[in-house]
């Protein structure tokens, strides 16, 4: 187990979070979102399984440890945590082990958009950072409209300043606008695809 | 003057940094260091790979000066090999992104990909240091 921490101001914010868990796992930081941009990650928590090679078995998908947001999941996350011990102990053999063929047509591939609205993610939380707040305000806009789909963007930018003030908007008026869209892409479970 | 390039979680400070609205001219030494591209006589190289150097009226957008006075385009090479560069001039900074080719090539290979960051100790740890063990990865946030 692996977890990083995707927070633009570090250790102040996501440091109660970890002292508090004291895990045993490597709980990492990610100042940068480095982890986002390469394995284009637009939400949290967003979970990878990586088998003993190194390579992806399930790709981005939602993942919380119980099912206190289940009204953003849609998903009895009791069932998650039963396949993550599945696969732990039946490894390739376990059934929530896609393909590769399928794992590949999940894979969020990034488009050109979505490299440029990270590089201007990038900037905009160095000037953040910096001290320049205001400056870097139209470079997370410009990040936010490049990848509409990422709630990391629109979020962090939100966390870091007055949003109703800077972006005329709140998480409560977003998630409101999306109309019964899901907040969460839909877990890809063999029941799911049993009975659609 | 004195600038910034931010590539991954790096974040190089260059001196005899000339801009031009986007474009930022280098030496061959700062280039190297801020992104790992050389200027070769052959064209520029990060190790094994070489962009061939241009010709003709191409040539003066890449490259200008000679000698100690030699420099070059990072904006006009980073966008030649596909990663967006993002600029404020004012206030120093550029931002040189990965290519959307070569992140998705590398996720389409199902190799998951590397990352080194620090835990709340500042100690570094790696996806990699973890062959051979399943590793569940999560992302998280605070916000």
């Amino acid at each position: 187990m692996i977890t990083v921490a995707l927070d633009s101001a570090g250790a102040a914010a996501a440091g109660e979070w970890i002292r508090a868990a004291n895990p045993t796992h490597p709980s990492l930081i990610d100042v940068h979102y480095e982890v986002a941009t390469r394995y284009n990650m637009v939400n949290v928590p967003t979970a990878v399984w990586i088998d003993e090679e190194g390579r992806i078995v399930r790709p981005n998908e939602v993942a919380f440890a119980d099912n206190r947001w289940i009204e953003y999941t849609k998903f009895d996350m009791t069932r998650y945590l039963a396949a993550v011990r599945d696969w732990v102990a039946k490894g390739p053999e376990s059934a929530f082990v896609r393909p590769t063929g399928e794992r590949r047509k999940r894979l969020p591939l990034p488009t050109a958009e979505h490299a440029l609205a990270a590089a201007n993610f990038r900037l905009a939380e160095h000037l953040h950072t910096a001290g320049l707040p205001e400056v870097a305000v139209p470079f997370f806009k410009t990040a936010q409209r490049l990848h509409p789909e990422s709630w990391c963007y629109k979020r962090q930018a939100w966390a870091l300043t007055d949003a109703e003030k800077y972006y005329g908007t709140s998480f409560q008026k977003e998630v409101k606008a999306l109309g019964g869209r899901p907040y969460y892409t839909p877990l890809d479970f063999p029941d799911e695809r049993a009975h659609p | 003057m004195n600038a910034i390039v931010l590539s991954g979680d790096a974040e190089t400070a260059v001196r005899d940094a000339a801009a031009e609205g986007e474009s930022l001219w280098l030496s061959p030494g700062d280039l190297a260091r801020a992104t790992g591209w050389e200027w070769k006589p052959e064209g520029l190289c990060r190790g094994t790979a070489c962009v061939p150097a241009p010709q003709g009226a191409a040539a003066a957008d890449w490259a200008r000066g000679t000698g100690k006075d030699l420099r070059v385009n990072l904006t006009r090479l980073a966008r030649h090999l596909g990663q967006p560069v993002v600029a404020s001039p004012e206030h120093g900074v550029w931002a040189v992104g990965e290519a959307s080719e070569d992140v998705g090539d590398r996720l389409r290979s199902l190799e998951a990909p590397d990352f080194t960051l620090p835990d709340l100790e500042g100690r570094r740890h790696s996806r990699s240091d973890f062959r051979g063990r399943k590793v569940f990865l999560l992302a998280w946030a605070s916000w």
